[in-house]
């Protein structure tokens, strides 16, 4: 009774608190279409963010052009006609001179080398080292142009300058439906973001269009090549999403950032470049009554462009359930992804409701997986909202001997259980604590307001970050019960299943980490043994030999014998596989160049 | 006639409209005021207990929320050798193995139902605590709060929980060449018996027993060098009140003796692990200098040339701007806070371009070295530090912790006071001498973990090769859970 008492009264406390804190952007919009939102803030004396975004990403390209924006992204912080350059002409000149030879060279890419490919004379039609002559020709005279055009490039002027203002944390990012610009100024300076931001908009020349294309392969190679599951994660999300542009990665395909032509971008930047499909936010210590006139003035100069046109592809129904199995470094995991809704949409609360019940130390999820059934070391779902879809995906790492088809079991009960039974009371009632409180953590840093407004802003409006923590309080049991099962049908669903590659040498050892550092040495000479005999028969007799000696052993010899003689068991499958032609015998497929070195351009 | 002056003196009024608004063709045209930043006072911040405990204090109305965090001395840094892991699963149980009158269940619920972010844990100097919640919860959450910090109670279940959690996160160490880097080159700058190149194994970490964690809270965890800091919305006599009353009957110990410079020493040299990917992940450096050294302002503006100043510096520039051999590319100066740091420079880039970007790093360290850098490239970075100076500062909690940090590691607020100044008085001989006093490429170590037979014969135009660094060591891979050489199949 008394516990009832407490609970209630709890109950109370948070319902009578003051309502979520709003954020009071100044909004208004340039004559030619350019939004600003300007929100003063006096907690970081001095400083100010100044950001802008445009709204276009990954889901704005096509095939072909797919890392376009992200190559727009780097673009961007090569110049202007002023800045960048000690001879404005003479770039100029470079770089036309640069295009008309590279569109010779990707040419003969497309024709020459594509066909070498198709009838398996090369394996990589991109790798220079099968250029022939005439493309060697070409790429030496574009080589040289480049250099020739280095001579009248000023390096990394564009952020010289805003470092000897004391700009701090200049940057940007591209997502799939935005990208992002901006960086940390002292208040006094706020004039010179906006002539630097204005000028890059109103005169960009895309300069080292092809030079940059380098660091861009450098950048693929680090964020997804040459990480545990990288390859395996830009699969998956080809697998998951069918006909909608979201199926690619930001950063592109390495065929189509080796391809982009000046053409393409010269189209792209006009149709979302234009200022009507820009926001520029500023955060922080600031007067609007002078920032106004000065963005005004600023920003005014850019023409209006035709408009951003929408991607008309949506994704196609899913019909039936799709499974990837992968094998890599990686610990054993599993992801269950489905199809949500789009940002806007109103089920979007609901769903992001059912995440907060499921995530968090006394979320469902880890208290069932983790700490009850003990078969995750980890475990959580992720609403994914973006403008023209969604998703919402479970994912855990296994524990111990757990295998990923348990994993997926647990969570499909976890998941009935949120079908079938509406969730209690208290249990909403602390989510949407915690949904409270963090609408106010949320605005701590004036970086952060400036990203969310952006984010906010190009998905469909800022207002969200104002009414979402109301809209969530609304939610109710039923509610959430309703989304999760309209959304949650086996034939909605990819499963990714990610298993530890056997026999790497990168792989963990359990067992011999069990076993006695005295007898350690030993075990390992023996192992190393095993792995080069490669006579079936003798390794049956070694097994035989075990076999015998077992009952002779000294107990803490048990764990190291029975460790060899797995090893020898699994030495002689490998060696019995592979006489019969194993997987491990297939030739690899083609590639055409996500792992191959691409290089040259 | 009247009529034509009035349009030419409206014309001339247009015309002067328009060179006022005009927007000037150069971005050097512009005129700014000066910035009218104060250095923050520190006595405005810092209080202090009766015992000596300090108190720094950023009261904010902004939002509802209060933030408090404490620290105490003591970090991983005093695992004993076998009992690697102790004091990280120290602190982190403090906050999740339950308290004498809570089980750890009870006080997840709790905390998570007033939405209160409560968080324990150690890193190599410091056991750790902090609280975040809203204003109306903070008197139940802090009560609990200190309930975690002063009687934990290490619950069984949730202590072998960790220890499985722990044993799955050593199993991925080989999974990222960038984690085998980072371990790697500890153990090769600071030696494997020093703390910084030790690392938890599963047999450490099975050793590990509740009294262990016991003697390490009693010894830790108490009023002896415990610095506190409070933001948010509260008000600051009544917090120092509370603060004290908390400090009543807790003893104040000693703190733990301080952590010890390795006696070990690297031969400068190529060291490789060998991992297939695409890319070769790569540290070049050598041991350097400690907070407090005399030198250190400078040591950061030649950084800035060098290679921590982002787009502008010099590693940077040609790694990545004018070769096009990597998206990251950078190095600066890591002070040791007990004894010496380290320098480092660190890049990602195809296998075949390792040893061309290896060469520019040491080229680019003999120029600071040998040459002097241009007045504008001085230009730029002393102006970088001292324009950039109020962003360092941000907001009135980000100046708390920075106290608290400069507290802890017993920087001076003198530093900060001085610290314009000491940039402004550098010349470009003194950012030469610096660079010949602290890098030196004949000390330095490269190690690359990536695909050798990639790696060693450089790129196809004959830039650079790996044979031009000097002796080459294959290090072997090591197990994830034992941390023992692998000997290759």
């Amino acid at each position: 009774m008394t516990r009832i008492w407490i609970v209630l009264a709890a109950l109370l406390c948070v319902s009578s608190s003051a309502p979520a804190q709003k954020v009071q952007p100044e909004s208004f919009m340039l004559d030619n279409g350019m939004e600003f939102l300007l929100l003063p803030r006096k907690e970081e004396p001095n400083i100010v963010f100044g950001a802008w975004l445009a709204k276009v990403g990954s889901v704005n390209e096509r095939p072909g052009i797919t890392g376009l924006s992200h190559f727009f992204e780097h673009m961007m912080f090569k110049g202007t006609s002023t800045i960048g350059t000690s001879d404005a002409k003479m770039d100029a000149d470079l770089a036309a001179r640069q295009h008309e030879v590279r569109a010779k060279l990707r040419n003969l890419h497309l024709h020459t080398q594509y066909s070498r490919w198709k009838k398996g004379e090369i394996d990589d039609p991109w790798d220079p080292k099968y250029d022939t002559d005439e493309m060697a020709k070409l790429r030496k005279e574009l080589q040289e142009l480049i250099a020739a055009h280095a001579e009248v490039i000023v390096d990394n002027e564009f952020d010289e300058i805003y470092k000897k203002a004391g700009g701090t944390g200049m940057n940007a990012f591209t997502s799939h439906d935005l990208t992002f610009y901006f960086i940390g100024m002292p208040t006094n300076k706020l004039e010179l973001w906006a002539w630097m931001e204005s000028d890059r908009l109103h005169d960009s020349v895309f300069r080292e269009f092809y030079a940059e294309r380098e660091v861009v392969h450098e950048e693929r190679r680090m964020r997804i090549d040459s990480t545990p599951t990288g390859f395996f994660d830009e699969q998956f999300d080809a697998l998951f999403w069918q006909s909608s542009p979201y199926s690619w990665p930001v950063v592109g395909w390495p065929t189509d950032i080796s391809n982009y032509t000046i053409d393409q971008a010269r189209d792209y930047y006009a149709k979302y470049y234009g200022p009507n499909n820009l926001v520029g936010i500023i955060v922080g210590d600031f007067d609007p009554a002078t920032v106004k006139p000065m963005v005004t003035k600023y920003f005014g100069r850019l023409k209006k462009g035709p408009g951003a046109p929408v991607p008309a592809t949506l994704e196609m129904k899913q019909m039936a359930e799709k499974r990837m199995y992968a094998e890599g470094d990686c610990q054993p995991q599993v992801e269950v992804r489905y199809h949500g809704v789009p940002f806007g949409h109103p089920d979007e609360h609901a769903l992001e409701m059912a995440a907060e019940i499921l995530n968090g130390r006394t979320g469902r999820l880890y208290k069932s997986l983790v700490e009850d059934q003990k078969i995750a070391s980890g475990a959580g779902v992720r609403v994914d909202t973006r403008k023209y879809a969604g998703a919402f995906s479970f994912g855990a790492e296994c524990k111990g001997s757990a295998t990923p088809a348990e994993v997926e079991e647990a969570w499909y009960a976890e998941l009935q259980k949120l079908q079938t039974e509406p969730v209690s009371e208290r249990e909403l009632q602390k989510v949407k604590n915690r949904v409270l409180a963090d609408s106010f953590r949320r605005l701590q840093s004036n970086q952060f307001l400036a990203i969310q407004l952006a984010f906010y802003e190009s998905m469909g409006g800022w207002e969200y970050i104002n009414n979402a923590p109301d809209r969530m309080a609304a939610v109710t049991g039923e509610d959430i019960m309703e989304v999760m099962n309209k959304y949650f049908d086996e034939s909605n669903r990819s499963v990714a299943i990610y298993t530890r590659k056997a026999g790497t040498a990168s792989a963990a050892n359990d067992e011999l980490a069990d076993i006695p550092d005295a007898v350690r040495p030993q075990v390992k000479q023996a192992l190393q043994f095993v792995a080069q005999v490669s006579d079936p028969a003798q390794l049956e007799g070694m097994l035989a030999q075990i076999e015998q000696q077992a009952g002779q052993m000294p107990p803490e010899f048990k764990k190291a014998s029975d460790y060899i003689k797995k090893k020898i068991q699994e030495r002689l499958a490998v060696l019995k596989a592979s006489s019969a032609g194993s997987d491990e015998a297939k030739p690899q497929p083609a590639t055409t160049g996500a792992g191959a070195d691409s290089g040259g351009e | 006639m009247r009529s034509t002056t009035m349009i030419l003196l409206a014309m001339l009024c247009a015309i002067a409209n328009v060179q006022a608004d005009e927007i000037p063709s150069h971005p050097r045209e512009l005129t700014f005021k000066p910035y009218d930043f104060q250095l923050p006072d520190p006595a405005k911040y810092r209080n202090e207990l009766s015992n000596g405990v300090a108190v720094f204090m950023a009261p904010s109305a902004e939002l509802p929320l209060i933030t408090i965090d404490m620290r105490f001395f003591g970090g991983t840094y005093l695992d004993a050798a076998g009992k690697e892991g102790l004091h990280g699963i120290m602190g982190s149980l403090m906050r999740t193995g339950g308290t004498k009158s809570k089980t750890a269940e009870e006080v997840d619920e709790q905390f998570d139902f007033w939405a209160a972010q409560a968080g324990t844990g150690t890193d190599q100097y410091f056991v750790s605590a902090s609280l975040n919640c809203l204003k109306q919860n903070f008197d139940d959450a802090f009560g609990l709060f200190i309930d975690v910090i002063r009687n934990p109670a290490f619950q069984a279940d949730r202590m072998a929980l960790l220890k499985d959690q722990m044993l799955e996160g050593m199993k991925q160490r080989n999974d990222d060449a960038n984690s085998i880097l980072g371990r790697e080159w500890g153990a090769l700058l600071y030696g494997r018996d020093h703390f910084k190149g030790r690392h938890a194994t599963k047999k450490s970490v099975d050793s590990i027993s509740e009294a262990d964690l016991r003697t390490v809270h009693q010894r830790l965890i108490h009023p002896g060098g415990l610095v506190i800091s409070v933001t948010g919305d509260f008000e600051p006599q009544a917090m120092l009140q509370r603060l004290e009353k908390l400090m009543n009957g807790w003893e104040k110990k000693d703190r733990p003796a301080k952590p010890a410079d390795t006696a070990a020493t690297f031969n400068p040299g190529v060291y490789h692990v060998e991992k297939d990917v695409n890319q070769g992940k790569v540290n070049i450096g050598m041991r350097a200098v400690q907070l407090g050294h005399p030198d250190l302002v400078g040591i950061q503006v030649m950084d800035q040339i060098l290679g921590a100043g982002g787009f502008t510096s010099r590693i940077t520039r040609r790694i990545r701007a004018d070769e096009g051999l990597a998206y990251s590319a950078w190095s600066r100066t890591i002070p040791g806070t007990y004894f010496g740091g380290e320098f480092r420079a660190s890049f990602s880039t195809k296998s075949s371009t390792v040893a061309f970007a290896s060469k520019i790093v040491r080229d680019e360290v003999n120029r600071m070295r040998n040459e002097l850098v241009s007045e504008e490239d001085l230009d730029v970075a002393k102006k970088a530090l001292i324009e950039g100076f109020p962003s360092q500062w941000g907001s009135e909690a980000q100046r708390c912790q920075r106290m608290m940090e400069d507290e802890l590691r017993g920087r001076p607020f003198e530093y900060w006071r001085t610290f314009r100044d000491k940039v402004k008085a550098l010349s470009t001989e003194d950012i030469r001498d610096i660079a010949k006093r602290h890098l030196d490429p004949a000390k330095m170590a490269i190690m690359v973990v990536g695909k050798w037979e990639d790696i060693a014969p450089g790129d196809r135009e004959g830039r650079a090769t790996m044979k031009e660094f000097g002796e080459v060591q294959h290090l072997p891979l090591r197990d994830p859970l034992t941390q023992e050489p692998i000997q290759p199949e």
